[in-house]
């Protein structure tokens, strides 16, 4: 019943960003400078998720658009979905300059793509223990989940990369990226859904 | 989307689904319109679909902004290495285009003509030089829009506001609202002045700040986030001028010309920008109000002991008025029943 099978339907580029892409590979610098600028700020946080270290993240990202622009010819013309070719460009290239680096520790940080999970009301925390003691076991569920498999629900959830594209640049099978997105979201659903229900009763202070 | 059974799907399914992730973290013209009707066709679903956008929505990373600054800075260093390793003679061949400039105003530059034409309240663009260029965008009902002027600054509209934007004078940015909209104005080097016009009778002027405007019409609040703004208010023939401090709002009564200026905690009013509607002592009276500025939507309340009710807490705003109504139902303990006039009645 699930479509999980996306992995046969390559996102075609929409029209707008093709074309975006043919003059870029053409030598404008406009439509480079939009490139640039549409994809920034995601570029920026996934880079700060991956490592936490903004000096490394910002070289990386200057290499990679100085790069892009000198090779822009013999870049394929098929690109698919710009922000997967700029994301994996750069994650190749943060784990090459981290490999290079012997200062820094060859395991990442425990709090990379460390994902939050915000309760759907304040209020329910407030008022019932029962749900704090929830969120408390849910946190610890996260932890155990490795850093890797927070990188899968990172794609998914805050860069928005298809199912089949979060394969791709994890070198996983779609099918694995479909079950850890589903063991995320079924301890969401156990620690959040079940107090949702009770929600008229707990949660809001009705004043007569 | 169609190809799939969504009928038995539980809130779980449906939070996985891609296509309805992609409608909820990402909407764009084709799943809105497909979820949207999909959810109006299957109204015994909406308490699942609503679970399942929670679930979703739930799933939030911390943010690492890049400042404009840096992001200049990033982009300027690049190009000086390009120019060098391409052997440019010219130092200053960096790229024509601006940061953030958006493109929208550009499309919409003709159709503001005929928007301003609507607009008789707004006859003071009329009287400017006609070689001022002036720009539009609009929301409908149950849609935001964020914007990004061309001087950088940034807006983010409310539902049912439309925003003219009058550009090429050099000593201000000038802005007409109505509806509602929340500004982060851009800072200039030469302290240009940045200025919100309700009506021809009451303007904000920043330099530099986050503030809201909400012009219903008969009532306008400002309420000032951060930095300091001045209220340039008509009185008679003369102008009065009001400076509101964060966390200050400004009520003006169009009709009669009076303000009262209080302290209010910024945070609550201003929590649509995050969609979230945070509700303090919040009765249907005022629900009513919010489905009908976003939706125009309004509700019929004719058992007055409801209005009694009050409740807090906060709830997420969703620009669909029926997951909006089942959270209202849901915490008003109440039924929401359409009647025949296209209005809604509200029934214990």
């Amino acid at each position: 019943m699930h479509d999980i099978h996306s992995k046969a339907r390559p996102l075609p580029l929409d029209p707008k960003s093709l074309e975006l892409w043919a003059r870029f590979r053409q030598g404008d610098r406009e439509a480079f400078g939009s490139i640039y600028r549409q994809h920034i700020d995601g570029l920026f946080h996934y880079g700060m998720h991956f490592c936490r270290d903004e000096e490394r993240v910002k070289d990386c990202l200057q290499d990679l658009f100085r790069d892009m622009w000198a090779e822009r010819q013999h870049i394929s013309s098929e690109v698919r979905n710009i922000k997967y070719y700029l994301l994996s460009s750069l994650r190749r290239r943060l784990l090459r300059s981290l490999q290079n680096d012997r200062r820094y520790p060859v395991r990442f940080p425990g709090t990379t793509f460390d994902f939050e999970l915000i309760p759907p009301r304040e209020t329910v925390i407030i008022l019932d223990e029962l749900y704090q003691e929830r969120v408390a076991q849910l946190h610890q569920a996260i932890a155990l989940l490795s850093r890797r498999q927070r990188e899968v629900i990172y794609l998914r959830f805050f860069q928005n990369l298809s199912y089949g594209d979060v394969a791709e640049l994890m070198s996983m099978q779609v099918d694995s990226v479909y079950n850890l997105v589903s063991k995320a979201i079924g301890l969401l659903k156990k620690t959040f859904l079940l107090t949702l229900l009770f929600l008229p009763m707990i949660s809001f202070l009705v004043k007569k | 989307m169609t190809s799939k059974d969504y009928q038995g799907y539980t809130a779980k399914d449906f939070a996985l689904d891609e296509d309805f992730q992609q409608w909820v973290l990402q909407p764009d013209t084709s799943h809105t319109l497909f979820w949207e009707s999909w959810i109006s066709q299957h109204p015994e679903k909406g308490e699942t679909i609503a679970e399942a956008i929670t679930l979703v929505r739930s799933i939030q990373f911390r943010d690492y902004p890049l400042g404009a600054g840096d992001k200049e800075m990033l982009w300027d260093n690049l190009w000086e290495k390009i120019s060098a390793e391409e052997g440019e003679t010219e130092a200053t061949a960096t790229p024509p285009v601006k940061y953030g400039r958006n493109r929208l105003w550009k499309y919409l530059a003709a159709a503001s003509v005929l928007i301003l034409a609507a607009f008789g309240l707004w006859k003071i663009i009329a009287d400017r030089p006609t070689s001022r260029a002036t720009f539009s965008a609009s929301t409908g009902v149950g849609q935001t829009k964020q914007l990004v002027l061309p001087d950088q600054s940034k807006v983010l509209m409310n539902a049912n506001s439309t925003l003219v934007y009058a550009e090429g004078d050099a000593h201000a940015r000038e802005v007409w609202l109505k509806g509602e909209a929340y500004f982060t104005v851009k800072h200039t080097r030469d302290e240009q002045a940045f200025i919100v016009h309700a009506n021809d009778k009451l303007a904000v002027e920043v330099l530099g700040t986050s503030f809201n405007v909400k012009n219903l019409g008969p009532m306008v609040a400002v309420i000032l986030q951060q930095g300091s703004i001045r209220l340039s208010i008509k009185e008679g023939t003369g102008r009065t001028m009001v400076y509101l401090q964060p966390n200050e709002m400004l009520q003006y009564d169009v009709l009669s010309g009076d303000y009262v200026k209080k302290r209010i905690n910024a945070d609550k009013p201003l929590s649509w920008t995050r969609g979230k509607l945070v509700m303090d002592r919040y009765s249907l009276n005022e629900a009513s109000h919010f489905l009908q500025q976003v939706f125009n939507q309004r509700l019929v309340i004719d058992d007055p002991r409801l209005l009694k009710d009050s409740i807090s807490g906060s709830m997420p705003i969703v620009y669909n008025i029926d997951t909006m109504l089942m959270q209202f139902a849901k915490v008003f303990q109440v039924k929401f029943e359409p009647d025949s006039h296209g209005q809604i009645r509200v029934r214990r």
